[in-house]
């Protein structure tokens, strides 16, 4: 096996910084649009945040990429570790035990899971080449469909069902990606289909069947969650071409959005931006995701690739099922989106992931 | 791009195209659903937007309202307050608290809770009418509690208020919530549910002066039902965004309310019955009443079923106005109809005389009678002591439609002219009616029956009060009149309404001149059927009547005291004065009261009596 040695130049990636910069930027702007007439100190909190975020940015990716892939055993345990305890020693918020309280910390496991699950089967990958040229087979998938089911089910039970189907959704992502056999992927496939019905009886809390019906038929229920589709698209279409104009969204200033600093700030910069505004966020987050492709794809070695496949999957699935949501295309999830959204730890966990991926880019240009 | 350089390792090479096909796939279907939300349906969604935090708040006109001559209230309007409740914005906490606030059994928060619950999609954002017309205490406790009641509103209405009661209800009438044929019928006048409307009496026929124009205010509401006001909230309000109301004419009516309450007084211990006040030179009545009264302040919110039953159903009718919508027979106040049709047409002379043995000799029927033998009678003195046979004996000498011409002529047989309940024309027969209607065809008897306000003649009261006001004033038959002017919010005079003569009556001199003494007569001569009523201080000339009843079957179970009385007949009187330039008419009728000279000439004597007494004016006083 070919394995990196000895030194590269060092290269910051512009683009990538750019496009970072840029996304943390506007989602603060908009931040400031709708928090200005609330006592709440949504804004410093913010900027802390970022400062922070940027800290763990700029951290992970001094870091040589190649020193992750020592440790990632050591995360992964540590990772597991961490969501047994949340569920044993965890704060209850809102009907559901995510934090964690570490001194004066409170911390997610299941956001910093995200990554660990990413670093993991990056690890698992380079360490275990397929063994035949046709690709991996289906007994080659169990190893890692373990290492991801473990923390899956973990954080279902807690229960966090968005965290729960990133995780999965990143996985499949790369998993998809990898050299299989075709007789594999259609296994893959069916058991899907088998599983999905099951998921639903047994798995899935009343509130997140209800929410999946509603967001079938929104009419159903026009006080509860219909009631929160349908604002979120009352903001977002009366945005219309060029929006209401910066602090002047009426569903937002008058809010009439639901959580509009986390999960629904798209909505909010829909309406005072318009259609040149959504396109525009929607672009950084398309060429961000198609960059981290790229990389993937062009980088030396398969830790590397993993590593940019699955960055670039977390924010792929997240910036989708985000704005898919608020747009009414997919079902009410709580899922965050990557750096735009008010909150800390989403904060941290994409800033790490961009700078694993800043890690990669500014090394893989070997000597 | 770059041409991508592989690396050798990866395990990528032949899939990585479609993820980017894929990538590229879903962030396109993103891109198109923002064109769908925000291009296509955008301005819809605008629209949606604004509906959010728009509300139109209308502004109440304030009804006209209705006064005296002389500027005293007779309606007016109170403040009332109504709770409202918007859905979307009143939680399950803010229910309990108004729970915790109100708790008076009376008020049934179960119903309230189900409207709230049943209001769905849309309507969740419009506020329902939760309590009606609250205790002001209970709305000093809601407002200090606003912020924990988020979607609750208190708005004040217009109530309708009648200081006197039941005083002239049947004039002033009663106002009650446009219903939706009322919107139907009005469909141009912008009604909308709770709206106040005229339902009867001058509430009614006013109803265009009286309801003002609404006006209307918008407002910017966030999510939570605070109303915003900044000048960014501001901007989004439609332009006017507000429209002043404009509030409605006061109507001053011809009503004089220390005589009507005088009236009312007087007439105090008559159970059923009506009477009419009115100038005889401009047809403007200063009184008027009909027996039993209802009071408008009940009758003007909302009657529970058993008790409009009870009211419209009720033996002696209310809810009848019995001064336009009553009609009896005349009796002998219908005597003068004869009168004038033998002088004006030279069929009688004033020193023919006429022996009256006490019933009347027609063919071979016997009841034709008199209420006793009079002896010899002239034109003169059969008025004085309304001598039934005398009157056979002229009225089939004037004929059926002679008298009928002369009748139409006074105001019979048509609608007076006032306006006001749907007031009755009354009936006036005719031969060929009779022929018409019975198939022996017609016959003398009728045209004798007429004669004295019997058999088919049907007058309402003010048609009698209209031609006795023509007598006095020697004939300008006058259209009766309620309301002398309009004035705006301010008092100032809008429009006036003057005295319409309806015609002029050019009859001989000596016609009214005889109608005159004979009237005065009446009163005034000892042998008059109403000389022992006469006031010693003030001469009054006038006219009693008898209207018979059809004698009623006699029902099982009624009570016979209660069969006897129904069987009396109506008492009249209509009365002028002072005698020498008359200036007011007035009428009063018994109903069941028995004979006339002893139920209904004293009431309407006092009635005049209070008149002048009020009025500083004295009739003259008899000799």
């Amino acid at each position: 096996m070919f394995e990196p040695e000895g030194r590269f130049y060092l290269r910051i990636d512009w683009t990538l910084m750019l496009l970072i910069v840029s996304i943390t930027g506007l989602g603060l702007l908009n931040l400031y649009s709708t928090s200005t007439s609330f006592s709440a100190p949504l804004f410093t909190q913010q900027i802390y945040w970022i400062f922070l975020g940027f800290s763990a940015f700029f951290i992970t990716a001094t870091i040589d990429y190649r020193f992750y892939d020592r440790v990632a055993n050591v995360l992964y345990i540590l990772g597991i570790i961490s969501l047994v305890a949340v569920l044993v020693l965890g704060r209850v918020f809102f009907g559901s035990r995510r934090w964690l309280n570490i001194g004066p910390l409170v911390i997610q496991p299941s956001e910093l899971m995200k990554i660990i699950i990413i670093l993991t089967m990056a690890h698992y990958v380079h360490v275990s080449p397929p063994k035949t040229d046709e690709g991996r087979s289906l007994q080659e998938l169990v190893v890692p469909a373990f290492l991801v089911g473990l923390p899956a089910l973990l954080i279902l039970i807690q229960p966090d069902l968005g965290t729960m189907m990133i995780l999965l959704l990143v996985f499949f992502s790369i998993m998809f990606l990898l050299k299989m056999r075709i007789r594999s992927l259609l296994t893959m496939a069916a058991s899907a289909l088998v599983l999905l019905p099951l998921i639903w009886t047994f798995v899935l809390q009343e509130y997140q069947k209800s929410r999946i019906l509603v967001f079938l038929d929104p009419a159903s229920d026009p006080t509860g969650e219909g009631w929160h589709i349908r604002q979120s698209m009352f903001a977002i279409g009366s945005g219309q071409l060029f929006g209401k104009g910066f602090m002047a969204g009426t569903q937002s200033q008058y809010q009439y959005l639901p959580a509009q600093w986390s999960d629904f700030p798209f909505a909010v910069w829909a309406e005072e931006w318009g259609l040149l505004g959504s396109v525009l966020l929607c672009s950084l987050y398309f060429v961000l995701v198609i960059w981290a492709l790229r990389m993937a794809v062009t980088t030396r070695d398969r830790f590397a690739s993993v590593i940019c496949l699955g960055v670039g999957a977390l924010f792929f699935w997240h910036t989708i099922i985000n704005i898919g949501m608020v747009m009414g295309l997919l079902p009410i999830v709580g899922v965050t989106l990557p750096l735009f959204s008010h909150g800390g730890s989403s904060m941290l966990t994409f800033m790490i992931a961009a700078g694993l991926l800043m890690s990669v880019s500014a090394r893989r240009h070997g000597l | 791009m770059r041409r991508m350089v592989l690396s050798d390792d990866s395990e990528f090479g032949r899939k990585y195209r479609y993820a980017f096909v894929f990538v590229g796939v879903v962030f396109l279907i993103l891109i198109g659903r923002l064109v769908q939300l925000q291009v296509v349906y955008g301005a819809e969604y605008r629209e949606l937007s604004r509906m959010n935090f728009l509300q139109k708040i209308n502004l109440e006109a304030p009804r006209g309202l209705i006064l005296d001559r002389h500027g005293n209230v007779l309606v007016q309007n109170r403040v009332a307050y109504n709770v409202f409740i918007t859905p979307r914005f009143f939680n399950e906490r803010a229910f309990k608290k108004l729970q915790a606030l109100i708790q008076i059994p009376q008020v049934d928060l179960d119903y309230i809770q189900s409207k709230i619950m049943l209001a769905e999609g849309r309507r969740r954002g419009f506020s329902l009418l939760a309590l009606r017309d609250v205790p002001k205490e209970w709305v000093l406790i809601l407002e200090s509690n606003r912020d924990h009641l988020p979607g609750l509103d208190i708005s004040t209405q217009e109530k309708r208020q009648y200081p006197n009661g039941p005083m002239a209800s049947h004039a002033l009438g009663f106002v009650g919530e446009v219903d939706a044929e009322d919107i139907l019928r009005h469909p141009l006048e912008d009604y909308r549910e709770r709206d106040w409307i005229g339902k009867f009496g001058l509430e009614s026929k006013m109803e265009r002066s009286l309801r003002g124009r609404r006006g209307s205010i918008w407002r910017v509401r966030d999510a939570r039902g605070r109303v915003k006001t900044g000048p960014d909230a501001l901007r989004w309000l439609p332009r006017p965004h507000q429209v002043a109301p404009q509030p409605g004419f006061n109507v001053v009516t011809t009503l004089d309310a220390d005589v009507q309450r005088a009236m009312e007084l007087v007439l105090a211990p008559i159970e059923s019955g009506s009477a009419v006040l009115m100038e005889v030179e401009t047809g403007r009545i200063v009184a008027y009443v009909s027996k039993p009264a209802f009071d408008p302040n009940e009758v003007s919110g909302r009657l529970t079923a058993p008790r409009a039953a009870e009211l419209y159903n009720h033996p002696l009718h209310p809810m009848l106005d019995k001064v336009v919508q009553g009609t009896y027979f005349p009796g002998s106040t219908y005597k003068v109809v004869s009168v004038i049709a033998a002088i004006e047409e030279n069929l009688a002379e004033f020193e023919e005389y006429h022996l009256c043995k006490g019933w009347y000799e027609y063919g071979r029927s016997s009841s034709f009678r008199c209420t006793h033998a009079h002896g010899l009678m002239n034109l003169e003195s059969s008025v004085v002591s309304s001598c039934n046979v005398y009157f056979y004996m002229l009225s089939e000498r004037v004929g059926m439609d002679r008298m009928a011409r002369y009748a139409r002529l006074l105001g019979f047989g048509t609608s007076p002219g006032l306006g006001l309940n749907h007031e009755k024309s009354g009936f006036i027969p005719t031969k060929q009616w009779y022929a018409q209607k019975y198939q022996e065809g017609f016959r003398i008897g009728h045209t004798l029956n007429s004669g004295i306000g019997q058999g088919d003649v049907k007058t309402s009261i003010l048609q009698v009060a209209q031609a006795y006001a023509t007598i006095a004033n020697r004939g300008s038959v006058m259209e009766p009149q309620l309301v002398e002017r309009l004035t705006d919010y301010r008092g100032q005079t809008v429009q006036e309404f003057a005295p319409v003569v309806k015609r002029r009556l050019d009859f001989k001199p000596e016609t009214w001149d005889l109608l005159a003494r004979s009237l005065d007569g009446v009163v005034n001569n000892p042998e008059g059927t109403a000389y022992k009523a006469r006031l010693a201080h003030l001469r009054v000339a006038g006219k009693t009547g008898t209207a018979q009843v059809r004698a009623m079957r006699k029902e099982p179970g009624q009570d016979p005291e209660e069969t006897r009385w129904r069987n009396q007949d109506h008492a009249w009187f209509v009365g002028y004065s002072p005698v020498e330039r008359p200036q007011v008419v007035v009428v009063v009728l018994v109903e069941h009261g028995g004979f006339a000279s002893k139920v209904s000439v004293a009431p309407a004597m006092a009635i005049l009596d209070e008149y002048f007494k009020i009025n500083g004016a004295r009739g003259q006083t008899t000799p």
